[in-house]
């Protein structure tokens, strides 16, 4: 969103009508504000009332420029609104019963939004303008529940309509990915994946839908998934080709390093995936020239070095990246340090690595610390004895 | 907030207002005053770096 939306002349216009912040939920610093405001997905964007700190409207996910103007004009106007009579107030068209499906979305209560919004759209007009928002959030709303037939269902339903709209690459891959994941014994499976596949391949090929390449990149990653599940080898291997070549087309038509790097996790999961780790080697090492503050080069280093068994220098990475590393993320680095020194037989120094990385994550400040990982490290140390 | 304290808040944001959207980073305890001081909306991103 900074490389490629923020930085949009076309947004000066809504410059003066918020204030801005932009909060790195890994500082410690932040620990409070997400404490204060949890966060269930990255980015998310919240609009909140300043005389009372409420979270007016809540946004889970990237957006394009479009996107985003409609998400401040809703913004203003919740601010601006009385959620709590939004909430109370019986829906008796569409926009009510958004209104007050975007008031429990704000307050995270994703079970009520998610009946709200359907029944928004039960009520709604086909030129209803909020179809699109009301679609995407709905979709969220409904993987927070782990509903994922209920997804399908709307996810298909929404297909024809959405097709020629940024929506579509949401709509197409969260349908798909809930296909993949409806048990084996699901009479429609098959059907249902077959059609989520073709509308995720249309949606990718059709460049004059205006999204953000990492979103374009999110569908391949779907499309993957598809054939590694229909267990045709040279299909995903074709996907990861096409999806390789994309990535590298977006980032060499990047206008600043910045830009650049924000394709290099991407790239990364698709060389580990063709089995080729050494061809994301030196664009890593170009953006840990780029940016030396920064523990991603190092990090994914650290993993790329990894999955080419180069123990010495993926252990130097690593070290490099846990350095500069900071909050949640570094839990992570500390995790590939054990399973690199692990790989090269060292299990003691694997498990003081863990054991480093438990201390850090039962040291973190409300709003960082999470049980559940805590319980996966304990889990991952005991499994060592 | 008084007046004194208002005009120099905003005069300590004055240089980031060049971007395109003027991101206070990292910083919510000012975003709030400002946004309190000047009657408007706050945006929030949260973000990671990864």
């Amino acid at each position: 969103m900074k490389a490629f939306v923020f930085t949009d002349e076309s947004l000066r216009a809504e410059a003066g009508r918020f204030v801005w912040l932009a909060i790195d939920t890994d500082k410690e610093q932040n620990a409070p504000v997400q404490a204060k405001y949890p966060i269930d997905a990255w980015p998310t964007f919240l609009v909140v009332d300043p005389k009372d700190e409420r979270v007016a409207m809540r946004w889970v996910g990237g957006a394009t420029v479009g996107q985003l103007k409609k998400i401040l004009d809703d913004g203003r106007l919740a601010v601006a609104g009385s959620p709590q009579g939004a909430v109370a107030a019986a829906p008796i068209d569409a926009d009510s019963a958004f209104n007050r499906a975007e008031a429990h979305y704000a307050a995270r209560d994703f079970g009520a939004a998610g009946k709200a919004y359907q029944e928004a759209l039960r009520l709604s007009a086909p030129d209803w303008p909020r179809y699109a928002r009301t679609v995407e959030s709905l979709l969220f709303a409904l993987a927070r529940a782990d509903d994922c037939a209920t997804s399908v269902e709307v996810a298909r339903g929404a297909l024809p309509r959405l097709r020629e709209t940024p929506s579509i690459m949401t709509v197409a891959s969260t349908g798909l990915s809930c296909a993949l994941a409806s048990p084996a014994t699901d009479p429609a499976r098959v059907e249902t994946i077959a059609l989520f596949e073709k509308a995720a391949r249309e949606a990718i090929a059709n460049r004059s839908v205006r999204t953000a390449a990492d979103d374009r990149s999110g569908v391949y990653a779907v499309l993957l998934d598809a054939r590694k599940d229909a267990k045709d080898e040279a299909g995903a291997g074709k996907v990861a080709a096409e999806w390789a070549r994309f990535l590298e087309d977006e980032a060499a038509g990047s206008a600043t390093p910045e830009a650049r790097a924000v394709f290099d996790s991407h790239r990364l999961s698709v060389y580990i995936e063709m089995g080729e780790p050494q061809r994301a080697i030196p664009m890593l090492q170009a953006a840990e020239r780029d940016f030396p503050k920064d523990y991603n080069p190092p990090a994914r280093l650290a993993v790329a070095y990894k999955e080419m068994k180069r123990w010495d220098e993926a252990l130097a990475a690593a070290d490099r990246a846990i350095a500069l590393a900071y909050g949640p993320r570094l839990l992570r680095i500390l995790g590939t340090r054990a399973e690199i020194l692990l790989a090269k037989g060292d299990k003691a120094g694997a498990r003081a690595t863990l054991a480093k990385a438990l201390a850090a994550a039962e040291g973190m400040p409300p709003g960082q610390r999470s049980d559940r990982t805590i319980a996966a490290v304990r889990k991952r140390l005991e499994g060592l004895d | 907030m008084s007046m004194l304290a208002t005009v120099a808040l905003l005069l300590a944001l004055a240089p980031a207002q060049k971007a395109a959207l003027p991101f206070i980073e990292d910083d919510y305890g000012r975003a709030l005053a400002e946004a309190r001081a000047r009657n408007l909306p706050l945006f929030i991103e949260a973000w990671a770096p990864w």
